[in-house]
């Protein structure tokens, strides 16, 4: 293989590992404008790799899988978003228990059922697939990927400019003055996690349908961690979010390229690449940070 | 009574009540306010106007009473509620979003799609027609307090609201900012026959600005009448529930000086000193001293190479214009930031100040600037504050002992006259003048070298401001070094021996009280020095 293929071998499987990344970010990203520091990421990722298998393989059709999988998103979002922003009961403590709840329940669930194996259609663009390097990266790839190229600027575009951003914003940074606007803070803040639950839905189920087409125990291997180091690099802005998802899917790519290129390191800290990564990348930009001055504090109405 | 009262009120409040607990924040208050006019609240801090306030738009939920709207009985259990039946607030505590922009704030809470160039127009469109000059795009957090405060007018008033409530408008404007609210806010009720509900403890602004007054001393209306038929002395009677004696403190209280001359705080001649204890002997070390201490904020220096001494037995002013270092003096005393050169030392000796609670060590007592940031913790009881920096007295072995810590906060709750319902009660939920005498009980029962008190009275009522006087002078009369922080000039001009100004983090000037006169100290302020 010449280098060039090397590169573009490197750089279409980073592009792979970034996708699941990235919608899990653009969710992650609403939710912490709101004022959720939403750790169930990786649960509402798990879950949705898991159900995408589950549904696919009973209908035979890895798109109702995909669209399952999101449902199971948002299902996780939904009942973080009542514990915590309706019974008030702290956000890392119910994000930590769906965390281990998830993790339990599909890896009990996956001994003792059997999945046949499905994978969303891949887009084949003929002639452009040919452009050297970044052909194969951006022209063939499977449909999801195309979807996550328009809930970018869809996302962007709700924060920043619609009427429900400008209130989650606002509800993010300042949820009592929110509040006396008429805004109702905690019905906001379940909104943006139930967006939230929706892409990590669709990242998760990604990762089974779309990347391997299959489940296996712990598949998403806290990478919802890495989505929330992800907005945390990126400084609670979206465009550098997503420059963190594609870090992050390099590191991965590097990880599993490396073997095959014939360089050897030990195997065991190749993976704890990404994370080191995300360690050092959070320990450079911790300083420079502006996040939503709420986040993480609960609301609620008569307390200043 | 007089005609007015043949007019229906916009709003009426008949024995509304609220309890948190044992304390009782409103008893059976009854309010109307009419059309047309400007009804101010007066009382004191913890009279129960906030919480009044709270229940109108909603925050909080009465006990008791109704609530009228005209001629028809509403609850209000939500601002949205609130917005819709016309009553609009201007907090005390802006209620903006500082990384939004001006008109991004504005239409918070509207529904439908975001129009950016009719919000704009909009914002442009009220500024122009109340006077209220603001700039749509600018984000609200490069704006100045005044600034901030058109902005909340002109979110208030384009929702063209019947009853305006402003709570204590003015305490973070300047004169000339506050003069330029009150003619804004005479506009609304004569040429809009708006309502507007004014809440301040400041007498002279309530006699200045206001149609009607009605106030409130410990949660009940004391007193309600027309404003021109009232004098400030008797409205600060009856605030307080008792004559106001000393001259300083009336004019702390904002009764003297009824209409301040200048921006730069001149006193008028009214404002006597005090019969002061007489300067510490020249031949004595000081007590507390700062030595060339620089502090860089964001590359910027905000304290300057800054020298200052204070004796025993001496009451020093730090006196100066916000925003020119005292705060960060204040804060650096505290422990809370560590400068980047020059020394404190207190009794001759230079204090680590990066080991935390090495001030407290070396003799520093301090009441800081906002007590619920760093004087107290509110959720813990009285008891538990007031032990909280000698926990050496009340423990053994790393045990604590609750019946020597009852003891002793009884002891120093009787000394220092706290007003509270029992030891074990959380300090959240008692008054502001009571919290701070826990922060000074606290800070000279350790028996302190030196005393920092940083705005000690802000925010406080007569009777703690009075309470606050004496304690401070007691202390200084004990022979403890106090180096009071102040913005206010009467406050300093009561209290202090000597007056050291500053100004951009620098020292221009020390004074002794007796020779500062209003231009001199106007002077120093303003940055010319000699």
């Amino acid at each position: 293989m010449s280098a060039a293929d090397n590169i573009a071998t490197i750089l279409s499987s980073g592009a792979r590992l970034t996708v699941p990344l990235a919608f899990a970010a653009c969710g992650e990203y609403v939710a912490q404008r709101a004022g959720t520091l939403n750790i169930s990421v990786e649960a509402m990722m798990l879950g949705a790799a898991f159900g995408s298998i589950a549904v696919a393989s009973a209908t035979g059709s890895a798109t109702i899988g995909l669209v399952a999988g999101a449902l199971v998103g948002v299902a996780v979002a939904f009942v973080h978003g009542i514990l915590s922003h309706r019974v008030q009961i702290n956000t890392f403590v119910v994000g930590l228990v769906l965390n281990a709840l998830v993790l339990g329940l599909t890896s009990y669930l996956i001994t003792v059922s059997t999945f046949t194996g499905h994978q969303v259609w891949q887009v084949d663009i003929p002639v452009l697939r040919d452009i050297p390097i970044v052909g194969p990266m951006l022209f063939v790839q499977r449909w999801p990927v195309y979807l996550l190229l328009a809930v970018i600027p869809l996302t962007w575009w709700l924060v920043e400019r619609s009427r429900w951003g400008l209130e989650l914003r606002a509800v993010g940074e300042n949820p009592q003055a929110a509040d006396v606007s008429g805004i109702e803070v905690n019905k906001r803040r379940r909104q943006a996690l139930l967006w939230c639950g929706l892409l990590a839905g669709l990242g998760g189920a990604y990762l089974a349908v779309g990347e391997v087409g299959s489940f296996n125990q712990n598949m998403t291997a806290g990478r919802g961690y890495l989505v929330i180091a992800a907005v945390i690099f990126g400084a609670w802005r979206l465009g550098r979010t997503l420059i963190g998802c594609v870090v992050f899917g390099l590191a991965d790519a590097m990880r599993l390229a490396l073997p095959a290129l014939g360089v050897t390191m030990n195997s065991q800290l190749l993976i704890a690449a990404p994370y080191l990564l995300a360690l050092l990348a959070m320990l450079v930009f911790a300083t420079t940070h502006r996040e939503p001055r709420a986040l993480a504090q609960p609301f609620q109405r008569g307390t200043t | 009574m007089d005609v007015d009262d043949q007019l229906t009120p916009a709003l009426t409040l008949r024995g509304v009540s609220k309890r948190y607990g044992p304390v009782v924040a409103c008893d059976a208050v009854d309010l109307a306010v009419r059309p047309g006019e400007i009804h101010g609240l007066l009382g004191e801090n913890g009279a129960g106007k906030s919480t009044l306030m709270k229940i109108l738009l909603g925050l909080v939920h009465r006990d008791a009473g109704t609530i009228t709207r005209g001629t028809e009985p509403v609850e209000i259990d939500s601002p949205q509620v609130a917005a819709d039946l016309g009553l609009g607030m201007v907090h005390q505590h802006f209620s903006l979003i500082e990384p939004l922009t001006v008109w991004e704030n504005v239409i918070l809470g509207d529904t439908g799609r975001i129009d950016r160039a009719a919000a704009c127009a909009q914002v442009e469109e009220v500024s122009r027609r109340y006077g209220l000059p603001i700039d749509p795009n600018v984000r609200v957090d490069r704006l100045s307090a005044g600034e901030r405060q058109r902005v909340e007018l002109i979110k208030c008033l384009r929702r063209d609201p019947s009853i305006l409530i402003l709570d204590e408008p003015t305490s973070v404007l300047t004169q000339a900012e506050s003069a330029e609210l009150f003619t804004v806010l005479r506009r609304v009720v004569q040429a809009e026959r708006r309502a507007v509900i004014l809440i301040s403890h400041k007498l002279a602004e309530i006699m200045a600005a206001t149609d009607r007054v009605t106030v409130l001393r410990r949660g009940a209306v004391a007193f309600h009448g027309a404003t021109k038929d009232t004098t400030a002395q008797q409205l600060a009677r009856q605030m307080v529930g008792r004559e106001v004696s000393l001259q300083s403190e009336s004019a702390a209280l904002g009764l003297l000086p009824v209409e301040r001359p200048a921006p730069v705080g001149e006193a008028d001649g009214a404002v006597v000193p005090p019969t002061a204890p007489g300067p510490a002997a020249q031949d004595e070390p000081a007590a507390l001293r700062l030595r060339e201490v620089t502090m860089l904020i964001g590359g910027l220096p905000v304290l300057d190479k800054l020298s200052l001494e204070v004796a025993p037995g001496e009451i020093v002013g730090l006196y100066g214009v916000e925003g020119n270092g005292q705060a960060t003096v204040g804060e650096l005393l505290a422990g809370l930031l560590v400068p980047d050169s020059g020394t404190v030392e207190i009794d001759g000796r230079p204090v680590d100040l990066v080991r935390p609670g090495a001030l407290h060590h070396a003799g520093l007592g301090i009441v800081p600037e906002d007590r619920h940031h760093s004087g107290v913790v509110l959720d813990m009881s009285v008891a538990e504050n007031l032990v909280m920096k000698s926990l050496a007295a009340v423990t053994t072995r790393g045990v604590l002992s609750r019946r020597r810590m009852h003891k002793i906060a009884q002891q120093r709750m009787t000394e220092f006259n706290i007003v509270a319902p029992s030891p074990d009660t959380p300090l959240r939920s008692l008054s502001g003048g009571n919290q701070q005498r826990v922060v000074l009980a606290r800070e000279l029962s350790a028996g302190p070298k030196a005393l920092v008190a940083a705005q000690p009275t802000h925010g406080l009522d007569v009777g703690a401001i009075e309470d606050m006087y004496v304690r401070l002078r007691q202390a200084a009369a004990e022979g403890v070094a106090v180096l009071l922080i102040s913005t206010e000039l009467e406050e300093v001009m009561a209290l202090a021996n000597r007056i050291a100004v500053i100004s951009s983090g620098r020292i221009v000037g020390v004074l002794p009280t007796a020779e500062a006169t209003a231009e001199r100290l106007g002077m120093l302020v303003g940055g010319v020095s000699h």
